[in-house]
C-alpha cells in the first residue's frame, strides 16, 4: 500500500491547491478586483465598500457553484455504484430534470413556498429515479438500458420543464433561472437554503462509502456476505437522489459533470469509496467553480453558463466512457 | 466459526453423520411455467465433501441458489440446523453459509487483501469496516491457507485464473462459516490449477472440517475428491451416494445423454471421457 498511498495523498493535495488558487481567481474575476489582503481585511478588520460588493455578489454564486459541483459528483459516484454502470449521471439519466421540473413548478405558481423548494424537488427527483429503475430493470440492470430509459425520462422532464418557462413568457427570473441552469443571480438566501441539506447529503454519502464497495461487488456474491443488497441499493440511490435533487433546485440541470469527476478521480486514486467520494467531492467542487468563471471570462460580458460549457466536455466524455464500459466492470 | 473445536467431535465418534443442510420439497421456477428445480430432496452431510455432477442447465446452479437465500423457492423449504433458513437473516445466515460462485466480478483495482477482508462482512455492524482483532485474524488465516497472502498486496484482476480462484475462497473463508459452497470452482482452470484447487477443498475439509457441497464437471475428479456424490438431471436428484458405488456407465448415460466406457485400474475405477 505505501507504494500506491503516495500518489492519493498528491492528487489530494494538487486538487486541494488548484480547488484554491481557482475559489481566488473566481473572487477575482469581474469589474471588481481585490488583493488578497484587502479581502481578508474587508471581510475581518474593517468595512470595505469593494469587499462588500464582492461579499454580496460574487461569494454567494461561489457557494452555490461549490456545493452544488460537490453534490453533484458524489451523486455520480452513488447512481455509478448502485447500478453497477460508470456511465449513470444524475443528469443524464433525468433525475436532475424530474427535480427541475418540480422546482420551476413552485417558483412559478407557488413562489412563496420558495424555502421547501429543495424537499418537493427531492419528490421530483425521487419520481425520475424510480422510473428510470422500474423501466429499465429486466433481470438486473444493464447498463445500456439504463441510459436508454434515462435519456427518454430526461427529455420528458426537459421538455416539461421548458414548456413550462414558455408558459410564463420565459420571464421569470425564478423559473428562467432554473430552466436555464443560471447561476448568476444567486444572493446569501439562497445559500442558506441549500447549504443544510447538501452537507447532510455529503455525510450521509462518505458514511456509505462501504455499503459502495459492497454494492459493486455481483449482487450474488454481496448477499452471500449478508448484505440485503435491494434495500442497500434503495439507500445509496435515495442519498444520491437528495445531492442532485438539492443541487438542481439551486442550479438548474447540469449534466455530465457527475461523469466526467468520477471517472478522472478513478484514475487518479482507484475505485475504492473511502478515497473515491472524498476526492470527487473536492473534484466536483473545482470543476463546477472552473466552468463557470470560465463562462464569465471567455465572451465578457456576455456569460455562458457552466452548465453549457459541462455539456461541451461532457458528451464527449460520455462516447469515451460508453466505448470503454465494457472493460470498466467484470475482472 | 467454533468447527475448530469440532474437528475431533464430529470425526472421531461419527456414528450418524448430521445433516446440516436439508433441502425439502424444493420446487423453482424462473418464468412460472418451466420448473427448474422440482420436489426436490438433499442432504448436506456435516463434515463431508458431497459433490454434485449434472448436464449444464440441469439447475445445479440454481439449486445453489436456492440453498444459499439468493433466489427463493416456489415450494418446499431449506433448513439449515433444522431450521426454516427463510426465517433467518442474511447476516445471520451469513455466519454459517458462505458460497463462491462462478465468474465473479469485481472492480478492476481492488486488492486482494481488500476483497478478504469483504468476507468479515456478516460481522460488521451498519457503518463498521473489518479492522478488529478477530476480524484481522481471520482474514490472516484464510490468506494463509489458500496461500495467497504474498498476493496480498495485487489486484485481483491482475492474478493469474488459479490464483484469482484461490482469492474468491479466501474471502469465503474469512467469514469463518462451518459450510461452504463452491459453484464449479475449477472451470476455466488448467488441470494443474483444478488440481491445486481440489487439494485446497480437500485440505479446508479433512484439517479444518469444513463441510463442502460443490459442483464439479469432471467426473474423474468428482470420484476422486468427493466423500458424497449426488447425479442431478431436470432439476432432481437421481443418484446419491458413495462415488466409488454409484458411478456407472448406465448412471453417466443417464446424466450426460453419452455412453462412457469406464476402466479399473489399481483398483480405482476411470471414466474414459473421450
Amino acid at each position: 500500500m505505501a507504494e500506491k498511498k503516495k500518489p492519493t495523498a498528491i492528487s489530494f493535495l494538487v486538487l486541494i491547491v488548484v480547488l484554491a488558487v481557482t475559489i481566488y481567481v473566481a473572487i477575482n474575476t469581474g469589474s471588481i478586483s481585490i488583493s488578497m489582503k484587502q479581502l481578508l481585511d474587508g471581510l475581518f478588520v474593517a468595512y470595505d465598500p469593494d469587499v462588500a460588493t464582492v461579499y454580496d455578489l460574487r461569494f454567494p454564486r461561489i457557494i452555490i457553484a461549490l456545493l452544488g459541483g460537490a453534490a453533484l459528483s458524489v451523486s455520480g459516484v452513488l447512481f455509478q455504484a448502485c447500478m453497477k454502470n460508470p456511465i449513470a449521471d444524475p443528469g443524464v439519466i433525468g433525475v436532475s430534470s424530474g427535480a427541475s421540473f418540480i422546482a420551476v413548478l413552485i417558483a412559478g405558481i407557488f413562489p412563496n413556498l420558495y424555502f421547501l423548494t429543495p424537499l418537493l424537488a427531492f419528490a421530483g427527483g425521487i419520481l425520475a429515479c424510480g422510473l428510470v429503475y422500474l423501466l429499465a430493470f429486466r433481470n438486473g440492470l444493464n447498463p445500456l438500458r439504463v441510459i436508454l430509459v434515462g435519456v427518454a425520462v430526461n427529455a420528458v422532464f426537459t421538455g416539461l420543464t421548458q414548456a413550462f418557462n414558455s408558459m410564463t413568457g420565459g420571464n421569470l427570473s425564478g423559473v428562467a433561472s432554473i430552466a436555464n441552469a443560471n447561476i448568476s443571480q444567486k444572493t446569501w438566501d439562497d445559500v442558506y437554503i441549500i447549504t443544510g441539506y447538501v452537507v447532510l447529503g455529503l455525510v450521509l454519502a462518505l458514511m456509505a462509502f462501504y455499503k459502495c464497495d459492497l454494492l459493486s461487488l455481483s449482487d450474488q456474491t454481496a448477499r452471500g456476505l449478508g448484505v440485503n443488497v435491494t434495500m442497500t441499493r434503495i439507500l445509496v440511490s435515495l442519498i444520491a437522489v437528495i445531492l442532485a435533487s438539492i443541487s438542481t433546485a439551486e442550479m438548474g440541470v447540469v449534466s455530465f459533470i457527475g461523469l466526467i469527476v468520477p471517472h478522472i478521480a478513478r484514475i487518479l486514486v482507484g475505485s475504492q469509496h473511502k478515497v473515491l467520494i472524498p476526492f470527487s467531492m473536492l473534484g466536483g467542487a473545482f470543476l463546477m467553480l472552473l466552468a463557470d468563471t470560465l463562462g464569465r471570462t471567455i465572451a465578457a460580458p456576455y456569460e455562458i453558463s457552466a452548465s453549457i460549457l459541462l455539456s461541451i466536455v461532457g458528451g464527449p466524455m460520455l462516447i469515451i466512457l460508453i466505448r470503454r464500459s465494457d472493460k470498466t466492470y467484470g475482472v | 466459526m467454533a468447527y475448530k473445536e469440532d474437528i475431533e467431535g464430529t470425526h472421531q465418534n461419527t456414528e450418524k453423520p448430521l445433516a446440516v443442510m436439508q433441502a425439502r420439497n424444493l420446487t423453482f421456477s424462473y418464468d412460472g411455467v418451466t420448473n427448474v428445480i422440482e420436489h426436490l430432496d438433499l442432504d448436506v452431510w456435516e463434515g463431508k465433501i458431497t459433490v454434485l455432477l449434472g448436464a449444464n442447465g440441469c439447475g445445479k446452479s440454481t439449486l445453489f441458489k436456492l440453498m444459499t437465500k439468493n433466489l427463493f423457492p416456489d415450494d418446499g423449504e431449506t433448513l439449515l440446523y433444522g431450521n426454516d433458513a427463510d426465517d433467518m437473516g442474511l447476516k445471520e445466515f451469513a455466519r454459517n453459509v458462505a458460497i463462491v460462485h462462478q465468474n465473479n466480478t469485481a472492480p478492476p483495482d481492488l486488492t486482494v487483501e481488500t476483497l478478504v477482508g469483504y468476507g468479515r462482512t456478516p460481522y460488521l455492524n451498519a457503518f463498521q469496516t473489518a479492522g478488529g482483532k478477530e476480524d484481522e485474524e481471520a482474514i490472516r488465516w484464510a490468506m494463509d491457507v489458500t496461500n495467497v497472502t504474498k498476493y496480498r498486496k495485487r489486484q485481483v484482476s491482475q492474478l493469474s485464473g488459479g490464483q484469482r480462484q484461490r482469492a474468491w475462497i479466501a474471502m469465503a473463508l474469512a467469514m469463518k462459516t462451518s459450510i461452504l459452497y463452491l459453484d464449479e470452482p475449477t472451470s476455466f482452470l488448467d488441470v494443474r490449477y483444478q488440481i491445486e484447487i481440489l487439494k485446497l477443498v480437500r485440505s479446508l475439509n479433512r484439517d479444518y472440517g469444513i463441510t463442502i457441497i460443490m459442483v464439479l464437471h469432471d467426473i474423474n475428479q468428482a470420484m476422486e475428491y468427493a466423500d458424497i456424490l449426488v447425479g442431478m438431471k431436470g432439476g432432481r436428484i437421481i443418484a446419491e451416494g458413495n462415488p466409488r458405488e454409484i458411478v456407472t456407465p448406465e448412471l453417466l448415460e443417464t446424466l450426460y445423454g453419452i455412453r462412457l466406457p469406464m476402466i479399473e485400474t489399481g483398483g480405482r475405477k476411470f471414466v474414459l471421457t473421450v
